[in-house]
């Protein structure tokens, strides 16, 4: 039992608004979600592609540096000096093989060592180098996707991605080689629930855009991964055909190879969503700021092996199309926004699409089904020791 | 000593405020009648971290005139109904300007942006940065947009935007 009271409804499609909105419920996810055990994306290698690139990222408050050192490896480390815990790189990216803190000038290489710390002969006697490189979190990478665990006790990356590595590793190019395009950096005044609760494939209902361009929802599989609750899709492509309002088609067109499954969306838990659509790869690294706001860093990507022309083709498409501002996707951003206003209303929301039991729950799932929520509703439930109501 | 051009300061000034005064009133035709009627007449809206990182992708990318039709589609007949609507004033100020050759002008300026959502009514900075401009001077003697970069500082947006910048 938590130690903060919410009973959950005893129906399975049902999730309290309260869950939203409290405080005293972010300060618990805080602790049993985000310090807990789960894997957060951070970055994918293709950030940071040279010897000295590095990027900076928050993961729920906690800052992070991202490196790669002169010999090609990555690592992770807390963004802070070890000696007295000053942010130690400011920048969001770049390149260095040194970071240095400024405020007592202790220098550190891109594996983390303490390379240098002046007089260091007025410090504690015994003082020695070695025993102050830059704390690391637990990391691992998948096809280059960068994950972080604040938690020892987390289960292993395979484990936690289970039946989702498929999809994941299709949607990242089937082998990860990928190419960075740039960021579309955007704060939501959602709580970070509510983003990844509507974020992926839902109601095309929704999108005025799939009537006005003549575009046919494709048929697709949704299943869930593990007991996290992730989400997986795999859809035929819908390609539009026949006339469309738009002068310029290439946003819309598909140059890319497999249309049988060309749409994939991986929806980890807690806060990851991924896609692959049309020719656009997108990794969103979200995060909570507070109970209120989630930000999310839209990373989109080429592949590799793309030449000149799919690379433009894929920066056209991948900057009109999903993001904050995208053209069937701007709507997404707003019922972000509306969602969690609503949520500031007694009772519970409820789902409906695709549920065929309220007191079961079911891990396949058609494309456009809502319930495909809902094994990850219930994996929360039992993270935060909400009790179910009596049935 | 450069002579001040006074005539064309003040006709590109009054450019950037046709920009301003269109989008603020949501007149996406009036925006459009800002930009040359040429093929490769363009509108980008980027955040200077990717540019300074050398990374191409934008807010917005309108690289040609088609899409900058298609962005008055998006706005006027595709996301109708769908958004939190929200009032926008531009405050810009030009802050150089060169000519480049008989018929085209390069110039840069500041703009800070605000933003009140109808439904809170609340006003907030929704981006501050530059517009980095080529400017065509057309032979009727009119000044049109060939191609502008709305280059934001603002990394982080507080909001989806609906609106070009």
């Amino acid at each position: 039992m938590s130690e903060i009271g919410l009973t959950w409804p005893k129906n399975f499609n049902e999730v309290p608004k309260a869950a939203f909105t409290r405080k005293d419920i972010y300060a618990e996810e805080m602790k049993r979600i985000f310090f807990g055990q789960e894997w957060h994306p951070v970055a994918h290698e293709s950030e940071l592609p040279n010897p000295g690139d590095f990027k900076t990222f928050r993961l729920a408050g906690v800052p992070l540096l991202i490196a790669r050192d002169r010999e090609g490896v990555v690592r992770v480390f807390y963004n802070a000096c070890s000696h007295r815990g000053n942010q130690l790189e400011t920048a969001v990216m770049g390149n260095k093989t040194e970071f240095e803190c400024p405020y007592h000038r202790w220098l550190f290489d891109a594996k983390g060592d303490l390379v240098g710390c002046p007089n260091h002969r007025d410090f504690l006697p015994g003082f020695d180098k070695s025993d102050y490189p830059l704390a690391q979190p637990r990391f691992d990478s998948f096809y280059g996707l960068i994950f972080v665990t604040l938690s020892a006790e987390t289960e292993t990356l395979t484990e936690f991605l289970g039946a989702s590595q498929n999809t994941l590793r299709e949607l990242l190019g089937g082998d990860g080689r990928l190419k960075l395009l740039g960021y579309q950096k955007v704060r939501y005044d959602s709580n970070w629930k509510s983003y990844t609760d509507n974020d992926g494939y839902h109601a095309p209902l929704l999108h005025q855009a799939f009537k006005m361009l003549n575009w046919q929802g494709g048929k697709g599989r949704q299943f869930t991964a593990t007991k996290h609750g992730h989400i997986c899709f795999e859809s035929a492509l819908s390609v539009v055909s026949g006339p469309t309002v738009l002068k310029d088609a290439s946003l819309i067109a598909f140059k890319g190879q497999d249309p049988a499954v060309g749409s994939r969306i991986v929806s980890l838990f807690p806060t990851f969503v991924s896609t692959k659509h049309l020719d656009v790869i997108n990794l969103r690294f979200a995060t909570p700021v507070d109970e209120e706001t989630v930000e999310v860093h839209y990373a989109y990507f080429a592949h590799q092996d793309d030449d000149e022309d799919m690379v433009l083709h894929r920066l056209r498409q991948s900057s009109n199309l999903l993001g904050p501002c995208g053209l069937i996707s701007m709507e997404d951003a707003s019922i972000f926004h509306r969602i969690h206003i609503g949520n500031h209303t007694p009772g519970n929301a409820i789902f409906q699409k695709g549920v065929h039991d309220q007191s079961k729950l079911e891990s396949e799932f058609l494309q456009n089904d809502e319930s495909g929520n809902l094994p990850r509703w219930e994996y929360y439930r039992s993270v935060m020791g909400f009790e179910r109501a009596e049935a | 000593m450069m002579q001040t051009d006074t005539t064309l300061e003040s006709a590109l000034d009054a450019l950037l405020m046709a920009d301003a005064s269109a989008l603020d009133s949501k007149d996406m035709m009036g925006w459009l009648a800002n930009y040359s009627e040429e093929d490769e007449a363009s509108y980008i809206c980027r955040a200077a971290e990717n540019s300074e990182n050398g990374l191409a992708l934008g807010f917005m990318y309108d690289d040609c005139r088609s899409r900058l039709e298609d962005r008055v589609t998006f706005v006027n007949d595709i996301w109708v109904g769908t958004f939190q609507d929200y009032r926008t004033r531009h405050f810009v100020q030009r802050v150089a300007y060169q000519r480049a050759d008989a018929s085209t002008i390069s110039m840069r300026s500041n703009f800070s942006l605000f933003m009140t959502p109808t439904d809170s009514g609340i006003t907030q900075v929704l981006a501050a940065g530059q517009y980095l401009d080529t400017i065509r001077l057309e032979k009727a003697g009119a000044l049109k947009l060939l191609s502008r970069r709305a280059e934001l500082d603002t990394s982080v947006l507080p909001r989806y935007l609906v609106y070009p910048i």
